[in-house]
């Protein structure tokens, strides 16, 4: 029973491939996670990598309390079950399920015949390693056998079996020794459709009765869906989305996912948004639809998408549409559609069809459409027939990027401002810009970003109208001005009146799209890389002539030189000492040659740093001082690049900066591997 | 109308025949040979060849006397000679190929392929290529003539890890889950191989036994050339050449046929006892099927 934590997980191949990109998850004890995705997005390695079958390129590992990165899979306490059973053929299925305890030892005490411990001389327990006895092993794999059903098996060989009963007692030899983790790889995807439905709610009754942690990896979404306490998706090695099955089904993050959950696949149409007012026109490709939602649906939207030009992905599901009489006639989202053919499921029927009335319904087009109706349709190919869509159900993504346009945590929030004599104003609120900001008087355009929004603040009065908890943080909604507005918040906020402050360091101003003022970076990013050396260190040797006897005297310590290896991060031509923890991880993860030659880039907050005098840290040229009124920030030169850094007071010319080396970023260069 | 076609019966029957006449012709011309020597080593009479198959006078006289008469050949002495040889290499062997074979299959290190090619370009060339080399060296250290068991014996099984092709193939075939269940249920590499892996590969040890033990057992030319004259350190190919010296060779020819059949009895136990598991196909069950 334990907690995982995959911290910036890579894999990487030796050739470059990279399996698995920055792989980020806290799963909590007793979860059902499960990854899901197409075959070959990492996701089976990813699990491997958990079980210590894979070594991990870079990243940190945790089980418990337990960094496991270099821990073999005995070590780990965690058991897994193979896609094939992986049974062992020449072994009985008792002796299968035994083998585990068999070859395992358990730290115990001394006992004597009668089973009582054994004491030493001291009257303590004297600790031993032994082995499972065979009565032991009898009970726990019969007890195992049970919760599984497989007892009248126990004697057979596995190719006596079926694949059911196969994978049972697959399932047997991981759950007897009760492990922290259970691992399945695609545990069912050999059986039968049939065997699969029953196996599926099998392993999630076995998971409730162990209340061990579960991960589970799948390519069947179906199986994620009805599984999973929460789901990863993930493609071409990059995690697309971490959620629970529902919000993953109502608010898929980006176009795959919305693709991906759910049968038949979501239909994707493309068109434009107009904003009109407080309503936004929906205008689809090739075709004369059109429909209205309210801009209440839009808020998190950036205002770019909703002027008319840019072409959008618009996605709904099939149940989301009818075609039944009545709701057709009451809804006011109407589309006409050319009727192709239709597949009779029994419960449902899917409605092929093609908003494009050129278009045939069978290829898949940005135009064709799946639509799921309960009765029977009585329509013939060419037809026209009209569908209504559930507005409320409307799934918007970027058809560059294919990302939502409408995310549940949005970014930044986009406004109009003005600014006139140092004065910041934007939907009737005035704001005085400290110095470090400098702009001209006009008029621009606003970012905010949610993060900047701090809700326990002290200057503006704004009216929260809503809180949602999503993923651990809440996402507050509130008005200000008649504007909707958000902000994203550690904790919850109530509804109501509330005072915010923003944080002006992180705001943008833009200019037709160009930044005006760009908000402070919240990293700064220096190079360099890994250097080795042979420092001769003099180290106090005890000379003793006895073993056992405390070395008192000074004469028995003598001073001898040797040869010691010591690691040093260059940062931008300085040297600092980097502690062997990190220099093993670089190493690690580059390999023994490549880690002294590669470029490392380094990531620093304006935090990060100390200023210091004399010798040591990077010399830097301060170019200018930012002042936020609270805080101050130098702009360094190093080199050609601006670093950014707290700074007191007043500070000008030449500096030295001391990056805190506990608190840096540092990423491969060439590969864009996040190592520490 | 019905078309007429030949009774597939009768064509079946037809091919059989002919199949059946060569392969007993081909089993004729495989056998005589054999047949040929055990009826000369039941011949009473003398001498190196008869103008007859069959002898006149039949006897086991031969094969007691090959085991008796120790006055010019030393027979059981060659025979035990080369059962130790056979018997040391045949171990030493199959260990090492199994577990060079089980490295390839299984771990992935550095130089990996060159070396697998290396070992198969090298196994390529005839052992007595470097036959010279090798006894200079044996000599040196002084493994020839009283000490040629031992010189044979590493002669032997020096190389033996360059015949890893086949049972690395058939390691192959054994699903890499196996070990990884294993692995993961608690077992280090060496549990994992003699635990689970080496109780699959009967098929396999089985075939490497059979050949380790074959190829010792008739070789006469490393051993011809260690043994250096030295007639106490023969083994029975050697030895049962010099049986054929023009010298001994009337006298002798009958008792060189009886000799060649009792060399070839161990070998013939081996592959009947061990045949059994040639067959056996021991991965069902474990994996899909």
């Amino acid at each position: 029973m334990a907690g995982l934590s995959l911290k910036h997980i890579y894999k990487v191949y030796p050739n470059g491939t990279k399996a698995v990109n920055d792989f980020n998850m806290e799963i909590a004890d007793k979860e059902f996670i499960v990854f899901v995705g197409p075959s070959g997005c990492g996701k089976s390695t990813t699990l491997r990598m958990i079980a210590g079958l894979e070594d991990i390129s870079a990243g940190e590992l945790m089980i418990g309390e337990n960094v496991v990165n270099d821990m073999e899979p005995k070590d780990r306490d965690i058991a897994m079950v193979f896609q094939n059973y992986a049974l062992y053929p020449h072994m009985t299925v008792f002796e299968n399920i035994a083998f585990g305890l068999r070859i395992r030892v358990i730290p115990d005490i001394k006992r004597d015949k009668e089973g009582n411990p054994v004491l030493d001389k001291n009257g303590n327990e004297i600790p031993i390693m032994r082995k499972y006895t065979n009565k032991e092993i009898n009970d726990k794999v019969m007890e195992a056998a049970e919760i599984l059903g497989i007892t009248d098996y126990l004697g057979k060989k596995p190719k006596e079996m079926s694949g059911g009963q196969r994978q049972r007692v697959s399932l047997g030899r991981a759950i007897v020794r009760s492990p922290k983790v259970m691992l399945l790889d695609e545990p069912l995807s050999n059986l039968d459709a049939k065997l699969r439905t029953q196996m599926r709610s099998e392993i999630a009754k076995l998971h409730a009765k162990l209340q061990t942690t579960f991960i589970y990896v799948t390519h069947d979404q179906i199986e994620a869906m009805t599984m999973g306490t929460r789901i990863v998706v993930m493609k071409n090695g990059f995690v697309q989305q971490i959620d629970s099955p529902k919000n993953l089904y109502d608010y898929p993050g980006n176009k795959f996912v919305a693709g991906f959950i759910g049968t038949p696949q979501m239909n994707f149409l493309e068109g434009t948004l107009l904003k009109k007012g407080e309503e936004v026109h929906i205008k689809f490709e090739n075709s004369d639809a059109e429909i209205t939602v309210p801009y209440s649906m839009l808020y998190k939207a950036k205002p770019a998408y909703l002027d008319g030009q840019t072409k959008v992905s618009i996605g709904i599901r099939a149940e989301n549409i009818s075609v039944k009489p009545e709701t057709v006639k009451a809804s006011s989202a109407k589309i006409k559609v050319k009727f192709s053919h239709k597949e009779e499921l029994g419960n449902q029927t899917l409605v092929y069809g093609d908003i494009n009335m050129q278009g045939d319904g069978y290829t898949e087009t940005a135009t064709r459409i799946i639509i799921s109706a309960d009765s029977t349709v009585n329509a013939q190919n060419g037809d026209v027939i009209e569908a209504a869509l559930d507005i409320s159900k409307l799934h918007l993504f970027d058809v560059e990027t294919e990302e939502s346009i409408l995310p549940r945590i949005p970014e930044y929030n986009y406004l109009d401002c003005n600014v006139a004599d140092g004065k910041l104003s934007f939907l009737s609120t005035d704001i005085q810009l400290p110095s470090a900001i400098k702009c001209e008087n006009g008029s621009y355009e606003l970012l905010i970003p949610t993060c900047a929004v701090n809700m326990n603040g002290t200057d503006i009065a704004v009216n929260v109208v809503e809180c949602e908890e999503i993923n651990g943080k809440y996402v507050v909604s509130f008005e200000l001005g008649g504007r909707r507005m958000f902000a994203v918040s550690d904790e919850a906020v109530k509804c109501g009146k509330a005072k915010i402050s923003i944080d002006l360091k992180k705001i943008s101003i833009l200019k037709d799209g160009a930044a005006v003022v760009e908000a402070m970076p919240e990293v700064n990013r220096l190079e360099g890389k890994l250097v080795k050396e042979k420092v001769v260190e003099t180290v106090e040797v005890k000379v003793n002539p006895k073993k056992d006897v405390e070395v008192t005297e000074e004469k028995n310590v003598k001073t001898k030189k040797q040869k010691v290896v010591k690691f040093f991060l260059d940062i931008e031509g300085c040297r600092l000492p980097c502690p062997d923890s990190i220099a093993t991880k670089l190493i690690t993860a580059m390999g023994a040659k490549k880690a002294f030659t590669e470029k490392l880039i380094y990531e620093c907050t304006p935090y990060g740093f100390s200023v210091v005098d004399g010798d040591g840290g990077i010399a830097a040229q301060i170019d200018s001082v930012l002042d936020y009124g609270s805080e101050k920030f130098a702009v360094c030169k190093v080199g050609e690049k601006s670093t950014y850094v707290l700074c007191g007071g007043n500070t000008d010319g030449t500096v030295k900066l001391l990056p805190d080396v506990d608190k840096l970023a540092i990423i491969q260069a060439a590969h864009d591997i996040r190592i520490v | 109308m019905a078309k007429k076609f030949r009774s597939k019966k009768a064509v079946e029957r037809g091919t059989n025949a002919v199949i059946y006449i060569i392969l007993t012709i081909i089993s004729i011309v495989w056998l005589l040979p054999f047949m040929y020597l055990i009826i000369q080593s039941l011949r009473g009479e003398s001498g190196s060849s008869t103008m007859y198959f069959f002898p006149k006078e039949w006897t086991f006289d031969n094969y007691i006397k090959l085991f008796t008469d120790k006055t010019i050949f030393n027979f059981p002495r060659w025979y035990g000679t080369t059962l130790i040889i056979s018997l040391c290499v045949t171990v030493i062997q199959t260990m090492i190929v199994l577990v060079t074979s089980y490295a390839l299959s299984r771990l992935r290190f550095k130089l990996r392929k060159p070396l697998m090619n290396l070992m198969l370009v090298l196994g390529m060339f005839p052992g007595f290529m470097s036959m010279t080399a090798v006894y200079f060296i044996l000599k040196l250290v002084g493994l020839t003539q009283d000490m040629g068991l031992v010189g044979l014996i590493i002669v032997y099984t020096a190389s033996s890890c360059m015949g890893y092709y086949i049972c690395k193939g058939f390691f192959d075939t054994i699903p890499k889950s196996l070990d990884e269940a294993a692995r993961i249920d608690g077992a280090s590499r060496q549990q994992v191989f003699f635990k689970i892996i080496l109780p699959l590969a009967k098929p396999i040890i089985i075939y490497t036994v059979l050949t380790a033990f074959m190829a010792p057992w008739g070789e006469y030319m490393f051993a011809s050339l260690i043994a250096n004259g030295s007639q106490e350190n023969f083994n029975v190919a050697v030895g049962l050449w010099q049986m054929l010296q023009r010298e001994t060779k009337q006298e002798y020819f009958t008792r060189f046929c009886a000799a060649a059949v009792v060399v070839s009895v161990p070998i013939t136990a081996l592959f009947f006892w061990l045949q059994k598991y040639y067959v056996q196909g021991v991965t069902g069950g474990s994996v899909k099927g």
